[in-house]
């Protein structure tokens, strides 16, 4: 591995395991940047992909928030769409069979305003063929209940975490919040309530304003920031998350390219989720898998999992001493 | 239709009036397939995630034999600006074709209205292309444009369109050419007094110019369809975020919401609950093409 070996003549092993969850290579997509699938079938083979995360589903449909709802700043876009969704009842209906046709692994997004709803849509999509996981979303910033509200304090997502655990045997995802002070108090909370996997980070709270109108650019006021100006914070919170916790972890934020990716896997994620690379090039999701894949042949890795959570951070300093190590040293009480 | 994403080449690029710019776009595979009203997200930029976001621009004129298509762009931010820079020769990435078109008349005896403000003639044109060349070939006299701006200098010269036979009413907001007024107020004055009305109208503009027509047409017996413009993300119905507050005819009251990238961009205005958009004046435009 690594700059010394020599390129690979046979395809590299893309496959990773997540737990309970096997898939095919590391690359999926990213819940609310990817519709219910469909919409990209046009531009790529949603059956390449390691898996598909579907727009976040509710108990009933949701209109979403008002407009406007999308702003773009630098390197990245701000949203307030409000988890607009047409409700479980006409995914499984509408949406999830011709999915499940494409020969696509799907996964679930799942939303609920109260405990009890997200264990009811952990029920109700348990019985369903087709669906490999599911992700607990508890980390949406646009909404006023559920959401943020859950995935801001580890007792509230171990709760619904532990709802969820209890009405599935489904693997679970529950997908984390950058907007906390300890991203690792969070993953243990909901490592240990039950979840197999953690995905980290939803969007970041963030704000636009319009100085000549002196608005805000969206009607919510604030919004998720995503898109590569919030890969460096992406990156921070999964080599938090894979520290603190025991279970494999998806990374998510900002990347766009196969490079960005590999940035995550080398940190420690098993998989990456790519997310508003798929608005701005719809097949961008299949490029970075294309991309890895030719980075493994190059770099003679045979398996991806050779690479995964394979980050030096041995201090090269001539002069190392312990002031220049990765864990910070123990301040001295003033 | 399938949509199709690929490298479009940059043919011209003309400065046609102060801000606005018409690029000639060689999109073989996209534009076979476009019809009128339908429209395409260009990445500005070709590298790097400054802008970020690609952006959406209708049709403004369709050259299907040669796969050639024309997009109007005005600059009002640093998309727009970099890509009116963009020099012959260079390349764009382009998916398309986009959203819903309009819906062309069928029979050669209907009176066509088209009301373009500003930018808003951009679709309009590739319709009245169209028409010229299919229901309204030999009877362009039926085909009446209102076009208006805030001045001279921000006018397109439609010459071609005249000769064509189409009948044009220039309206400028400073008087600087044509009637002074808005384009609006051209379509009052000829129509308020009529005794007929015209079989159907075509409308572009600001979304001030769309809710007031839309107000003028309710009252009218008049089969109307707007081409309407939001901020858009992905333009293919992923995002979500280009919505637009929407009538239910089951209870009026409901929160409901068009998407203007699937449901649109070419809407009836009975769809929309105007009410809702009214906040959104406020604002300046938020503009995809910002």
């Amino acid at each position: 591995m690594g700059q010394s070996a020599t390129p690979h003549s046979s395809a590299p092993d893309l496959r990773v395991s997540l737990g309970p969850l096997h898939l095919a290579n590391p690359v999926l997509t990213a819940s609310g940047t990817f519709g219910y699938g469909l919409e990209f079938s046009d531009f790529l083979d949603l059956s390449r992909l390691g898996g598909i995360v579907v727009k976040g589903i509710s108990l009933k449909p949701r209109p979403g928030n008002p407009p406007p709802r999308l702003a773009e700043t630098p390197c990245g876009m701000l949203n307030a769409i409000g988890l607009e969704n047409v409700g479980v009842e006409r995914f499984l209906r509408d949406k999830l069979p011709p999915l499940r046709q494409r020969g696509a692994v799907i996964i679930v997004n799942i939303l609920g305003n109260t405990v009890e709803e997200y264990a009811e849509l952990a029920s109700v999509l348990s019985g369903v063929s087709g669906i490999a996981a599911l992700e607990i979303n508890i980390s949406c910033p646009n909404v006023k209940r559920g959401g943020m509200a859950f995935g801001t304090d580890p007792h509230m997502a171990a709760q619904v975490v532990a709802a969820v655990r209890a009405r599935t045997s489904l693997p679970l995802i529950t997908k984390l919040s950058p907007n906390v002070t300890s991203i690792a108090e969070i993953a243990r909370a909901a490592h240990d309530a039950g979840s197999d996997i953690l995905s980290c980070i939803n969007t970041v709270s963030a704000m636009a304003v319009d100085p000549f109108s002196r608005r805000p650019k969206l009607a919510n006021i604030v919004g998720g920031l995503s898109g590569p100006a919030i890969k460096p914070i992406a990156l921070r919170c999964v080599y938090e998350t894979v520290r603190a916790v025991s279970c494999p972890v998806i990374g998510i934020g900002g990347i766009q390219t196969a490079m960005d990716a590999l940035e995550f896997l080398v940190v420690g994620a098993s998989a990456v989720q790519v997310g508003t690379a798929n608005l701005v090039h719809p097949r961008a999701s299949l490029h970075i898998l294309e991309g890895i894949e030719k980075f493994c042949r190059h770099q003679g890795i045979g398996a991806i999992t050779d690479y995964i959570g394979t980050l030096d951070t041995a201090c090269r300093f001539p002069f190392a001493d312990e002031s220049c190590s990765v864990e910070p040293p123990a301040r001295e009480p003033v | 239709m399938p949509r199709v994403q690929e490298k479009a080449k940059i043919l011209e690029s003309h400065k046609e009036a102060e801000g606005t710019y018409r690029l000639v776009l060689y999109a073989p595979k996209i534009v076979p397939t476009a019809r009128p009203g339908q429209f395409v997200m260009v990445r500005v930029a070709s590298e790097g995630a400054d802008p970020l976001l690609a952006r959406p621009f209708s049709f403004h004129r369709l050259h299907k034999e040669d796969g050639l298509c024309e997009i109007l762009l005005r600059v009002v931010g640093a998309g727009t600006r970099l890509l009116s820079q963009r020099q012959p020769g260079s390349s764009v990435d382009v998916v398309g074709p986009l959203g819903r078109g309009f819906t062309a008349p069928t029979r050669s005896d209907e009176t066509v209205v088209f009301v373009a403000g500003g930018i808003g003639i951009a679709p309009l044109r590739a319709l009245l292309d169209h028409l010229l060349a299919t229901t309204h070939k030999g009877h362009p006299e039926r085909l009446h444009l209102y076009y208006g701006a805030r001045s001279a200098s921000e006018l397109i010269a439609l010459h071609d369109l005249k000769r064509a036979g189409v009948v044009s009413v220039v309206s400028t907001d400073d008087g600087s050419a044509g009637e002074r007024g808005t384009v609006l107020d051209a379509v009052q004055k000829r129509w308020n007094a009529s005794s007929q009305m015209p079989n159907r109208l075509y409308a572009c503009g600001s979304l001030p110019m769309q809710v007031n027509l839309a107000r003028w047409v309710r009252r009218r017996d008049i089969w109307v369809e707007m081409s309407l413009e939001s901020m858009m993300a992905c333009g293919i119905g992923a995002c979500l975020g280009c919505a637009l507050p929407a009538v239910d005819p089951e209870d009026p009251q409901a929160q409901r919401y068009l998407h203007v990238c699937q449901d649109g961009p070419v809407l009836d205005p009975k769809r929309i609950r105007w009410d809702k958009v009214q906040p959104l004046i406020a604002r300046p435009l938020i503009s995809a093409s910002l």
